[in-house]
């Protein structure tokens, strides 16, 4: 009955921080895999005593993303603590950034569902630290049943950035691209790897409906997405539980909702009287947190192209399209691969072609980063320069590439290989030599004058180019063609 | 004279000129200790053997030519909420009573680095909440001046040890009078430096925007050595001052009160202090102006209205959230249960005592939504208005001249209220409000025998002008000495 009903969401995201050291202490921050409780100290354990004291490359990052993300940097920003028991919060505080956070008010472009972009606008970036892991002593590791529970501390203050979004977003697959993009400006900038799966890039979405004219209804979080696909079926769910609850005349109330990967719902959690009382206060161990104009200025100036900015480039500026400039921008290593062979002098257009086949399919394959792709970017420019001129045959430069990926050769090598190597001008000769005999019918024409628009002598060029397998260059072909007809 | 009697200084220069080994200064402290505790129970955990180890070691270094200097070999007492690598660490709590510290504070690597030897873990009052030292989950101290009577605290230990001549010097933590307070309750000196001077990393936090390490001792010159020793940045605690620090010991000697004013407050007539105290503080005035000093009038009227009401929100407040990491989830002591929520209400309600759980509930309170502003954001505005007074104080004053206590040390169980114990602090709290440096001096005994004091406080970074008034006033009145023994039991 309500079918005007719209949705209104917002999005938070947490980032986690490439700082290779904890925010409040020096121990590693890299968890993955790693033995339980061996990267953790007094600091990050909580132990008594203990005192926090903020890692600079923490508020570089934060900085960093915030100025890419059109946000205002506050010089005076402050820390708070979030109080709450759970086993895995060691200090039983979560140390955050409150209401005077790192950034304010930004923004980023997102694509919509008609082709165009959307401003979505960011109400904040804030810092924050992650908690630990609970692993839970039943077989399958989940809660239920479980005999014990045991706190792994290796995450536990992990430096996170929290990016909060305006309710500016108004469907699921707008909320995808949000996200999307929000991953792609995070991996440009290096600030962080923006893994969904692995936990560095997590979202929280809150969720209303509204009927046109209206403010909206009471707003649902919904936890526990774990994926981009997590995120909009949870979303879509949401939207038609919540229709459905209004269309029975029910309300929606306010609450947490988790997402169940298996059954594909929202399920409330607990429900709570009233929402819980975090007693937010200053940390009183870290005194506001000052940074300058120049500091702020330093970041900006380390600010690299940004992704949109760097697809724009390459539709203006090198003639790709749409689609394949939004491949490339993806992710930045890519991009840069890119710009270097073009810079390098490969035609942008083939340059392209190749890379989002030949170079970004050996890394899916191969699962590796394109830092660590044995061809390099001017490499890749010689060759692509030589098909371009007609020197090489794109079949011939195939082999030359796998064999320069695989073996990693030299590229005059792999010439050599796979055409057999530059002829020696006796070679030359004797191959024009041999083609001037086989069309001396055409030789004839071209020495009585019926040659006008060099159409003939370029046939027998390209008879010459294609025995040589493009092993060497038109031009010098061509002179020796000349020499052999007409000095003779 | 005894070794157990002189001061730390006198006691290191014995130790550098080689007249004294370690050992046998240590020895001669372990010894007199042993014979007292039983009777005062200053400590929690005593370390004698590993001073007597620490000793040997320290005498084997200056065998081989190392230069260990300004404290080697002056035995020292640590309060238990400061970290001693491989030591009970309790802070006077049941919650810690096995917690041994994996890493020592910095105020501990410093006295360790200037050659101190520890010899025990003081007693205090359970994460240093009281002044009385009653609150402790190990059992009283007796005040050796009157084993009746309580030491005060919450560093009663410390203070107690210094006066029942353990040590020449001990740590104790401030957050609203409890090196102050207890120092002046046992008859010795003690400092709270500016709220920054000295690293609190490895001080278990009570609220920490309020607590300060500092000595006691029963010599003002030990007093500044130590805070040579001490005063130090530390990039291991972010309100740790990176500020420039100066020495004090030499310059001390030869302050002079002359065109100092003293500040006397002028809201001070009407409170309700012990005529003794009071009679102390206007005796220490006159001995100021006989010195050269001009006494000025500065008015303290709001400090005193409303500092120790402000106090009593914003320190439970941060200590409701300081012990929240007391859960039994990964160390101290805990109650296993079924359920998480039941296995925090047995850990914590069992492992914590009634004073620390009033003030975390107090604290809870005051910060929940719907009270912070009533409670916490006004508190924090009186905070404010108390460093103002202080600051127009100082432009007409260099060092303001206070009772430490307004009563003279009192029997056990003699304040079982604890809003009349909360009152024991009104004259401390003010300082550690603004965060300025505030010195306790013993300055004789009234009745009974019981210790007089006055309280000094100085301008921010002010500890020069309080060390210097304050070794004039001790040549006045005579240094402390520590108590002779009641011939209690060897334990």
């Amino acid at each position: 009955m309500r079918e005007e009903l719209s949705p209104v969401i917002g999005l938070e995201i947490h980032v986690q921080l490439a700082t290779g050291t904890k925010i409040f202490c020096g121990c590693s921050t890299d968890y993955i895999g790693a033995v339980p409780n061996v990267n953790v100290c007094p600091v990050c354990l909580g132990l008594p005593g203990a005192l926090p004291s903020l890692n600079a490359r923490a508020v570089e990052l934060g900085t960093l993303a915030g100025l890419a993300l059109g946000c205002r940097i506050r010089l005076r920003s402050r820390f708070h603590r979030k109080n709450y028991f759970y086993p895995d919060l060691p200090k039983g505080y979560q140390i955050s950034q409150y209401d005077e956070p790192l950034a304010e008010e930004g923004f980023i472009d997102v694509a919509d569902e008609k082709g165009g972009t959307r401003r979505i606008r960011i109400l904040r970036l804030h810092l924050e630290e992650d908690a630990g892991k609970l692993v839970h002593g039943a077989g399958d590791g989940r809660l239920e049943g479980a005999s014990c529970s045991l706190v792994d501390c290796n995450r536990a203050g992990v430096p996170l950035a929290e990016i909060v979004s305006a309710p500016d977003l108004t469907s699921p697959a707008m909320s995808r691209e949000y996200v999307l993009a929000l991953r792609r400006l995070v991996r440009h900038l290096g600030v962080g790897d923006g893994d969904m799966e692995a936990g560095s890039l997590r979202v929280d979405a809150n969720i209303s409906l509204k009927g046109p004219g209206e403010s909206g209804g009471e707003r649902v979080e919904i936890k526990n997405l774990n994926s981009l696909r997590a995120l909009e079926r949870s979303l879509e769910y949401e939207i038609s539980r919540q229709r459905d609850l209004i269309s029975r005349g029910g309300t929606v109330a306010r609450e947490t909702r988790h997402w169940n990967e298996v059954t594909e719902r929202t399920l409330g959690t607990r429900s709570k009287e009233e929402a819980q009382d975090y007693r937010y206060f200053p940390d009183p161990d870290l005194p506001p947190l000052v940074i300058t104009e120049g500091f702020v200025e330093a970041c900006r100036r380390r600010l690299p192209e940004l992704p949109d900015a760097r697809r724009r480039r390459f539709v203006e500026g090198l003639g790709l399209s749409e689609e394949e400039a939004a491949v490339l921008v993806e992710e930045r290593g890519v991009a840069a691969y890119f710009d270097a062979a073009v810079a390098a002098g490969a035609p942008p257009r083939r340059a392209s072609a190749w890379v989002r086949t030949e170079v970004l399919r050996v890394l899916r394959e191969e699962r590796r980063a394109v830092g660590a792709f044995p061809v390099l970017p001017d490499t890749l420019a010689a060759l692509l320069q030589r098909v371009e001129s007609g020197e090489l045959s794109t079949t011939v430069a195939r082999e030359c590439f796998h064999a320069l990926r695989t073996e990693e050769i030299s590229l005059d090598e792999a010439l050599r290989r796979f055409g057999g190597g530059k002829p020696s001008s006796e070679e030359l000769e004797a191959l024009g030599r041999r083609t001037l005999e086989e069309n001396v019918d055409v030789v004839e024409e071209i020495l009585g004058g019926r040659d006008p628009k060099g159409k003939k002598i370029k046939y027998l060029e390209g008879l010459m180019m294609r025995a040589l397998r493009g092993q060497e260059t038109p031009e010098a072909v061509r002179r020796t063609l000349e020499e052999l007809i007409f000095k003779k | 004279m005894e070794l157990w009697e002189y001061s730390a200084w006198r006691l290191a220069e014995f130790v550098a000129q080689g007249q004294l080994s370690v050992s046998e200064v240590v020895e001669a402290h372990l010894t007199h200790m042993q014979w007292q505790e039983g009777t005062y129970h200053a400590l929690i955990t005593p370390m004698v053997e590993a001073a007597r180890d620490r000793a040997r070691a320290l005498d084997t270094a200056l065998a081989g030519g190392a230069d260990i200097s300004p404290l080697c070999g002056v035995p020292v007492v640590i309060k238990d909420n400061i970290c001693v690598q491989g030591s009970p660490t309790t802070c006077g709590s049941r919650m810690l009573e096995r917690w041994v510290a994996p890493y020592n504070a910095t105020a501990v690597d410093h006295l360790l680095g200037a050659g101190a030897v520890v010899v025990g873990k003081g007693n205090m009052d359970e994460f240093a909440m009281g002044s009385s030292t009653e609150n402790s989950f190990f059992g009283p101290t007796k005040n050796p001046r009157d084993p009746n009577r309580v030491p005060g605290g919450s560093s009663g230990g410390s203070a107690a040890a210094v006066a029942a001549g353990y040590a020449p010097l001990a740590l104790g933590s401030d957050t609203g009078g409890s090196i102050r307070q207890p120092a002046a309750f046992c008859g010795v000196h003690g400092l709270k430096p500016t709220y920054g001077m000295v690293s609190r990393h490895g001080l278990v936090a009570y609220a920490s925007s309020f607590d300060q390490i500092g000595p006691l001792a029963r010599d003002v010159g030990d007093l500044a050595v130590a805070l040579e020793v001490l005063g130090r940045a530390d990039d291991r605690d972010p309100t740790c001052s990176s500020r420039p620090r100066t020495t004090y010991l030499n310059a001390i000697q030869t302050y002079s009160l002359k065109g100092r004013r003293i500040g006397m407050v002028r809201e001070f007539a009407g409170s309700a202090v012990d005529p003794e105290l009071h009679a102390a503080m206007v005796h220490a005035a006159r001995i100021c102006q006989d010195a050269g000093a001009t006494l000025v009038d500065v008015s303290l009227r709001d400090t005193i209205a409303y500092g120790l009401a402000a106090y009593y929100i914003l320190a439970p407040a941060e200590a409701s959230s300081n012990l929240s990491r007391f859960d039994g989830v990964r160390f101290g002591f805990c109650r296993e249960a079924e359920v998480l929520q039941e296995q925090y209400r047995r850990t914590r309600g069992e492992g914590l005592g009634p004073e620390v759980k009033r003030r975390i509930l107090t604290g809870t309170y005051v910060l929940s939504s719907g009270y912070y502003d009533a409670y916490y954001a006004t508190a924090q505005k009186v905070r404010r208005r108390v460093a103002e007074e202080f600051d127009v104080a100082f432009q007409s004053a260099d060092v303001v001249l206070l009772p430490t206590s307004p009563r003279l040390p009192f029997y056990f169980g003699e304040v079982g209220d604890p809003m009349a114990m909360y009152l024991m602090d009104i004259f401390t709290v003010p300082a550690n409000l603004a965060g300025l440096p505030a010195l306790s001096l013993a300055t004789g005994s009234g009745r009974d025998g019981l210790p007089l004091s006055v309280q000094l406080v100085g301008r921010p970074w002010g500890e020069f002008d309080l060390l210097g008034v304050a070794s004039i006033l001790e040549k006045a009145f005579g240094a402390p000495q520590p108590i002779q023994g009641t011939g209690g039991k060897y334990s």
